[in-house]
């Protein structure tokens, strides 16, 4: 039997509802849990190498460490418990984040939450369009730099100049861009035919009430170590 | 057949693009900006280090909120500049939107305190002193700071608050001001 992935919508939703009860939740137990489970996922389902996913563990250990240790340092009552579950909890929150952007492509997230969660699509479309962009924003920002270097002066981020020149050329861009969609036929707020809508069955969503309440169940009223 | 949202007080597609775009440029300051950060946050001062960079990530919130000046903006905004963040630069996934939301709505708190009248100095200080509040009650949940002493406590604050302050409040006023001399936007 071939397993198929989740519907990046419920994913999405699934990562939300953890997440956000991770923040409240104290538990090393229900974080390792979380995160071996998402890093099984993530291992099934992922659309990058092995590799990345390694290095994207590895680059968040400094940052789990230092939580853990600030908390062995800092901390007022029950030391050893509260630096584990705060170190443990960058790695749940990492990677259930991850289980979500390292298996879902950015479009195929947005179509479907706009499919089945009714996200706006001018905010799909307005999105997808700006991130076709990235590697123009990124030389475009480069090109800032240079700019100003040429009379001198290097921007550094809290200087306000160089977010005059953000804003002025994402007022432009935007300007063309939405134009040119427009032209295109691009109409906000109008029914539109999907190309291709993934299929989301029903019980994908009770696998979701059922994850949710599994996982407030055991946060808030079994309360593990 | 009409196409463009010519309300006020919707959101059009260029609206969404230009603050798209924005989020992306700020993508890859917060990208600079985190190398800094990193540093810091791989030694027991990892809380000092949130704190005193926060103000960078807020930005983009009350910034979106000044340019576009209608309800919702800020938290908009700040969602936009996260989903960018999320999709495009980070795996962090759940926690950065959660944050960007609360961020968000902690600026938009201040504005909104105006009435949606003030988009000023007085509607800036607001909305910093209201992301400084939120963000630090969340933080007492999410990043454990309820399990620090006192004192440690009354210095991040005030350590974050100056930080907020500044972006998120002093550098978008100038970097408005600069704007309003362009004539560029009415």
């Amino acid at each position: 039997m071939k397993l198929k992935p989740l519907n990046p919508a419920i994913l999405f939703l699934i990562m939300l509802g953890i997440g956000l009860q991770t923040t409240f939740v104290k538990s090393v137990w229900l974080n390792c849990i979380v995160s071996l489970l998402s890093i099984l996922y993530i291992i099934i389902f992922r659309r990058v190498k092995l590799k990345t996913i390694f290095i994207v563990i590895l680059v968040t250990l400094p940052l789990a460490f230092g939580s853990w240790w600030s908390f062995m340092l800092f901390g007022t009552t029950d030391k050893w418990h509260i630096a584990w579950i705060y170190g443990t909890r960058v790695y749940a929150y990492l990677l259930i984040g991850s289980a979500l952007t390292l298996t879902v492509s950015v479009k195929q997230l947005l179509f479907n939450l706009a499919g089945h969660l009714k996200l706006s699509e001018t905010f799909v479309f307005g999105l997808l369009a700006a991130f076709n962009l990235l590697p123009r924003v990124r030389q475009q920002f480069k090109r800032i730099q240079y700019s100003a270097q040429m009379r001198g002066i290097t921007y550094r981020p809290w200087q306000p100049g160089l977010y005059l020149r953000i804003i002025i050329i994402a007022l432009n861009w935007s300007g063309d861009l939405a134009e040119a969609m427009t032209s295109q036929g691009f109409s906000e707020g109008y029914q539109r035919t999907a190309l291709q809508t993934q299929r989301l069955p029903k019980w994908q969503w009770g696998l979701t009430i059922l994850l949710l309440l599994l996982y407030t169940y055991c946060g808030f009223i079994l309360k593990p170590w | 057949m009409q196409t463009i949202n010519k309300n006020k007080k919707g959101w059009s597609i260029r609206d969404v693009i230009f603050l798209a775009i924005i989020g992306i440029f700020f993508g890859i300051i917060y990208q600079l900006w985190s190398y800094a950060y990193y540093a810091i946050a791989a030694t027991p001062l990892k809380a000092y280090a949130n704190d005193a960079t926060l103000g960078v990530w807020i930005m983009a919130g009350p910034l979106a909120g000044i340019l576009l000046q209608k309800v919702g903006a800020t938290v908009i905004g700040e969602l936009l500049a996260a989903a960018v963040e999320m999709l495009l630069f980070s795996s962090w996934g759940a926690s950065t939107l959660i944050s960007g939301f609360i961020q968000g709505i902690g600026n938009e708190l201040g504005f909104a305190a105006t009435g949606y009248k003030n988009w000023g100095k007085l509607g800036l200080l607001l909305s910093t002193i209201g992301s400084t509040i939120i963000t630090f009650i969340w933080d007492l949940f999410q990043s454990g700071y309820s399990s620090y002493n006192f004192g440690m406590l009354i210095s991040l604050f005030i350590i974050r608050f100056i930080s907020i302050g500044f972006f998120a409040g002093v550098l978008v006023y100038w970097t408005k001001s600069l704007l309003d001399k362009t004539g560029l936007i009415k």
